[in-house]
């Protein structure tokens, strides 16, 4: 973890003193120094997220396909999908955005004179043992991802929203990304509430989303894996997030929500361990929604959400 | 035979003592933690843990104690000057840059994201005045007699005069883009203007521009040196260090330092120890060669004190 973190701290320091610092210089930009370092770390973050996806993921997806397609157009937006969440500007502004309150609420917390959450303060003896801290966090907040997930199925407007996550027949790793704009803000509410709650560091949260990303994507994968009898268990593997990708689960009626581990399908009962890989999709949503292109599938989750909230939506 | 070999140990052990008094302390910001660095093998000894984002230190009036800032963790630490031992922790809301007055009655702190001023009691720690001061808050300097301090504004391009007995604002002027670094120097305010090449020198009594002195891209912090005879000044952007004279304020010479350089310290021996933002390092500056040695030091390196300073050890 010091290895990376210093790695991308060290590419982030070098684009921001010779790219990003000279030009915010040059536009009389430089109240935003502090940012463009974090966007730059993000940057960073992302493309390393996006690489090892793929280094790990592509050659697995065609050693040991699923499924094989003559044409892969819709996977194509999936790909725009991701590189706009991972390597754009939507990271670093849900992190400003969230530093911000979390400064703010911390900050009206210790004039009251109690002192800001965190697993630290609650915990002194986890001061300076940041991978351990670093791990209950990352178990923390996928339990409250599972909740987050299986919300979004249960109630008619959210999935609306998700149903667009669900369209895709052509499921690959670069189909975690394909969400709705809407859903993904709901989400980043979802997390910064959560974050706020337990106290993790802003600067902590980029490595933490890092390592959940990309198990995330590897659980979608098109690639025939398992992780065994034990590991089944242990970590979310490709063919038990496909169940859960399955025509059959979309809707209210899915299971395995568990986006990194699946005790929390197995604690609450959602926990599927057939040994098949299904066909995905979700037969429910337009067309639109699985081969359009990126605003195409945008307007047709806005469009279900109106009917879902609509006078006749029940 | 026994007391020969018990003095030798004895002596042995306050020699080691004695070396391992001469410490770095650097603030990384993104560790979160203060390294603490043997100033004479040049090697980090150890990393204090802070607990979110740590940027700034400063020695209490007293000397016995060296506060380190963290914003992001609401927390003032104070840490032994010595060794950096622990002493103790007391919650803050926000606090990014802190100044002691020069008669050690107040602490003025600067909450950068939360853009507010606070004024402590410099003993006690008790919030005397709280000033809403948008926007971003960040560099702070007093007159010698205490009854005011200036604060740099980054984000609102101004400076602000403010007393610190009743906490009212008595000026906010703008004094160039995104001011940093702010140095009383004898009856005038230098400001180091970061969006800029040059630091404003200032009229106190209403921040009117009297003069620039032109140094590099991105004029950040500045410094007196030990004889007072000097201030140092760290270009963020352009990579270098200007030296000017206090009193003339001429520029007398350019260091070229990349990497970011951002808060420094002077050592005994001359040398100069400047925090490499970007770089990961503290940089060793030879003055007069103009060389230096890079020592590998946590994430994004802020804030850095020598404790060769005159303290109570």
């Amino acid at each position: 973890m010091n290895f990376f973190s210093e790695f991308a701290d060290r590419g982030a320091g070098w684009m921001q003193e010779h790219w990003l610092l000279p030009l915010l210089y040059q536009f009389h930009l430089m109240q935003w120094e502090d940012i463009s370092y974090g966007w730059a770390l993000f940057a960073i973050y992302g493309l390393v997220q996006v690489v090892a996806t793929y280094a790990v993921c592509m050659p697995l997806e065609r050693a040991r396909p699923i499924e094989r397609w003559a044409s892969q157009k819709a996977v194509i937006t999936d790909v725009i999908y991701t590189l706009v969440m991972r390597v754009g500007l939507v990271p670093i502004m849900a992190f400003v955005a969230f530093y911000t309150v979390q400064t703010w609420v911390n900050g009206f917390i210790v004039d009251a004179g109690w002192i800001p959450p965190s697993l630290e303060t609650i915990f002194p003896v986890l001061l300076g043992h940041p991978v351990v801290v670093f791990i209950l966090y990352l178990i923390i907040l996928d339990f409250a991802d599972y909740w987050r997930h299986r919300l979004s199925h249960r109630f008619r407007w959210w999935y609306s929203l998700h149903s667009l996550h669900h369209a895709q027949r052509q499921m690959t790793f670069w189909s975690d990304d394909r969400n709705h704009l809407l859903d993904d803000l709901i989400s980043a509410f979802w997390f910064g509430a959560i974050a706020l709650l337990i106290g993790v560091a802003p600067m902590q949260f980029p490595l933490l989303v890092l390592v959940a990303r990309f198990l995330e994507s590897f659980s979608h994968a098109n690639t025939r894996i398992s992780f065994g009898p034990i590991g089944e268990y242990l970590l979310v593997s490709p063919r038990f997030h496909r169940l859960h990708h399955g025509i059959r689960a979309a809707g209210r009626r899915s299971v395995n929500y568990g986006a990194i581990f699946p005790w929390w399908d197995m604690m609450f009962g959602s926990a599927d361990f057939a040994p098949v890989y299904a066909p995905t999709g979700d037969p429910s949503a337009d067309e639109a929604m699985h081969s359009g292109s990126y605003w195409a599938q945008q307007r047709s989750g806005l469009r279900r959400l109106a009917r879902a909230l609509g006078p006749k939506a029940g | 035979m026994r007391f020969a070999l018990a003095v030798a140990v004895l002596a042995a052990l306050s020699w080691q003592t004695a070396r391992a008094a001469h410490l770095a302390f650097v603030v990384d910001s993104r560790d979160p933690g203060v390294g603490v660095i043997d100033m004479d093998s040049k090697q980090e000894l150890r990393s204090i843990p802070m607990l979110r984002e740590p940027n700034h230190l400063v020695l209490t009036p007293d000397g016995k104690s060296l506060i380190v800032a963290d914003d992001g963790g609401n927390a003032l630490f104070f840490l032994d000057p010595d060794n950096g031992n622990f002493q103790r922790r007391i919650a803050a809301a926000d606090p990014y840059q802190l100044q002691f007055s020069p008669n050690g009655q107040f602490l003025t702190v600067a909450g950068f994201a939360r853009a507010q001023i606070d004024i402590y009691d410099g003993n006690t720690f008790a919030l005397l005045h709280r000033i809403h001061a948008r926007a971003e808050p960040s560099h702070i300097a007093y007159t010698p007699n205490s009854d005011t301090v200036f604060v740099s504004l980054q984000a609102s391009d101004s400076l602000v005069a403010i007393s610190t007995v009743t906490g009212n604002v008595l000026w906010k002027v703008k004094v160039g883009l995104t001011p940093a670094g702010v140095l009383w120097d004898r009856g005038k305010v230098l400001v180091g203007i970061m969006g800029s090449n040059y630091v404003a020198v200032v009229d106190p009594a209403d921040g009117h521009e009297i003069r620039r002195i032109v140094t590099d891209k991105g004029a950040h912090n500045l410094f007196y040196s030990p004889d007072g005879r000097q201030i140092w000044i760290c270009n963020r952007v352009a990579g270098s260090i200007s030296v000017i004279d206090a009193k003339s304020l001429d520029l007398i010479r350019s260091y070229r330092l990349p990497g970011g350089p951002d808060d420094l310290d002077f050592a005994p021996d001359g040398k100069v120890w400047v925090a490499r933002r970007f770089a990961e390092s503290v940089a060793v500056l030879d003055p007069v060669s103009g060389n230096f040695l890079v020592i590998p030091v946590g994430l994004s390196p802020h804030g850095i004190w020598l404790n060769t300073h005159p303290h109570k050890g």
